[in-house]
């Protein structure tokens, strides 16, 4: 049980999206009555709008990743609920460059309902919109689960390469060819010591014993298929990259992107030591570790768990990938 | 275009009476949605009815069906939470570019090709197909029978769409989900149309004369 600090449940939410807008002002615009925010700044070269958005409960995605270089706009839900299509719908026309709209969204049944909603009206009001789906969370690929793979940790990579892709004047067609691209050569996996605790009771979203591991946990409170023992985080990091590996076989050539993300309440001591494991697995295995961050990119409110990604790359959407970025939470 | 076109007035009484036929179903629409789904259905229908009759009273009088289905359609998109009753929002939408796109009347081939586009975007949008207890098994029947009522009347031609998307609403009764909030219950939902398939039915229904309850048109004929 972890109280919130907040005024109320059910202002957790606009409390925080009012205080981001006074925060970075300098960075975003915060459309209050109509729930989204926009890039004050923006590549004049870019000719298509990059707009994403999701549930609350994941900050810094997605309203940290808007600006210049990555997100035109990102509208964002309620704790683990999808944004209205009206927020979509109306942020999406704020942002649209000649070329249109890119929504790039997570695999999860309401975003896609929601963005498909605002799509069909785009559509109906004569404006071009495309979409990339993410989802590269390798614990929900089952033939069993009809609904695909989660998107999770590789949302924010694919934000960023897009972004700099976006900032050459590439077209809409060329940027869904290499999101989705990017989306089927990226893969997460991510394991929890305790769950999240709900903003309204404070009480954990599921029990794990001191020692237990959910091992595939998703980022809204879903448990994984299976509960393992904790063991040491060399022999978890070893597992769990193996399983990334097996799934993406990278070339020895290929460039490797990796994310190392915390999930609300793992230390940075913590997340470091993780990541000079993930380090050793894949020199070891001989995979070109091209880039990395390590830190906290999409977290699912207070679990106290990580995620990996690794994103096989190309010396292209490494060019896009370093290309600058000014947001709230990622600049180079 | 025929005379039998529905012009504004008429399609302003047909979405009226919509409305008074959602008041009227509220409490057998939110009591067959806890059976089947969250239970907040027949609220957020009644809610977008409200929206558009607000929005619609402030409409000029003279408002042709392409600007009156078009209001419809911005109240349900725009006002009303969960997913449902914006995707009806998504057919007004479509009747209403189907209407401006044939001149000031509503003529049975508008109806016919608004409802056919309406259906392929909700199936877009929802991934759904017929079978899948969703609101869609009432709308394919309904696009159907108007694709199939060629020249008649608009009046007659929706009766016909009416009868098939109660048909299909009898239908789901005897399906399990695989789509929507119903698709958790599995077996368990079996024995309760979907709530979703029953809007679309009182809409159709609505252009003839408004629909006091629900019993009548669920149990099985023929």
């Amino acid at each position: 049980m972890a109280r919130y600090f907040e005024n109320d449940a059910g202002e957790l939410v606009p409390d925080a999206l009012s205080g981001f807008a006074r925060a970075h002002a300098d960075l975003v615009a915060y459309d209050p009555a109509d729930g989204f925010f926009t890039a004050r700044q923006a590549s004049p070269a870019r000719r298509v709008g990059l707009l994403s958005g999701g549930g609350s409960g994941h900050e810094p995605l997605h309203a940290g990743y808007v600006g210049a270089g990555m997100l035109d706009a990102a509208c964002p839900g309620r704790v683990f609920a999808s944004p209205h299509n009206r927020q979509i719908y109306r942020a999406s026309r704020a942002v649209a460059g000649p070329e249109g709209v890119l929504h790039i969204v997570k695999n999860y049944t309401g975003d896609r309902i929601n963005f498909g909603i605002a799509a069909e009206r785009l559509a109906d009001a004569g404006i071009t919109c495309a979409r990339v789906l993410i989802d590269d969370d390798l614990a929900s690929d089952s033939e069993e689960i009809a609904s695909g793979r989660r998107g999770t940790g590789a949302t924010m990579l694919i934000e960023k390469v897009l972004g700099g892709a976006a900032d050459t004047g590439m077209g809409l067609g060329a940027l869904v060819d290499l999101g989705t691209s990017l989306a089927g050569r990226s893969r997460t996996l991510a394991a929890a010591s305790a769950a999240h605790n709900a903003p309204a009771t404070g009480e954990p979203a599921f029990g794990l014993l001191p020692g237990e591991l959910e091992y595939g946990v998703g980022i809204h409170g879903e448990r994984a298929d299976r509960t393992r023992s904790q063991g040491s985080v060399d022999a978890l990091v070893d597992d769990m990259t193996g399983a990334l590996l097996d799934a993406l076989r990278p070339g020895p050539d290929d460039p490797v992107v990796a994310l190392v993300n915390g999930l609300g309440s793992v230390t940075s001591l913590e997340l470091y030591g993780i990541f000079g494991e993930l380090a050793r697995v894949l020199d070891a295995r001989r995979v070109r570790l091209a880039r990395h961050l390590v830190g906290d990119y999409v977290t699912a409110l207070d679990m106290r768990g990580f995620s990996l990604t690794l994103m096989v790359a190309d010396h292209d959407t490494l060019g896009f990938y370093d290309a600058p970025v000014r947001t709230p939470a990622l600049r180079w | 275009m025929t005379t039998a076109a529905f012009d504004g007035t008429r399609t302003r009484e047909w979405i009226r009476r919509f409305a008074d036929s959602v008041y009227a179903t509220e409490a057998e629409l939110t009591a067959l949605d806890q059976r089947a789904g969250d239970g907040d259905f027949g609220t957020n229908l009644a809610t977008g009815v409200r929206a558009a009759g607000l929005l619609l009273d402030r409409t000029d009088e003279s408002a042709g069906p392409a600007e009156t289905l078009g209001t419809m359609a911005t109240a349900f998109l725009d006002e009303i939470g969960g997913t449902s009753g914006p995707l009806f929002g998504l057919l007004f939408q479509a009747l209403s570019r189907a209407a401006a796109d044939s001149g000031p009347g509503l003529t049975t081939a508008a109806l016919a090709d608004g409802t056919a586009q309406g259906l392929a975007a909700i199936r877009r949008v929802g991934d759904a197909s017929p079978g899948d207890k969703t609101l869609v098994d009432a709308l394919d029947p309904a696009a159907a029978a108007l694709r199939a009522a060629g020249t008649a009347p608009p009046a007659t031609a929706l009766a016909t769409a009416a009868d098939g998307a109660w048909r299909g609403v009898r239908d789901t009764a005897s399906l399990s989900a695989r789509m929507g909030r119903a698709s958790y219950l599995g077996e368990r939902a079996t024995g309760i149309p979907d709530p979703g398939a029953v809007g679309i039915a009182l809409f159709f229904a609505s252009a003839a004369g408004t629909v006091p309850a629900l019993g009548p048109h669920l149990r099985p004929t023929g």
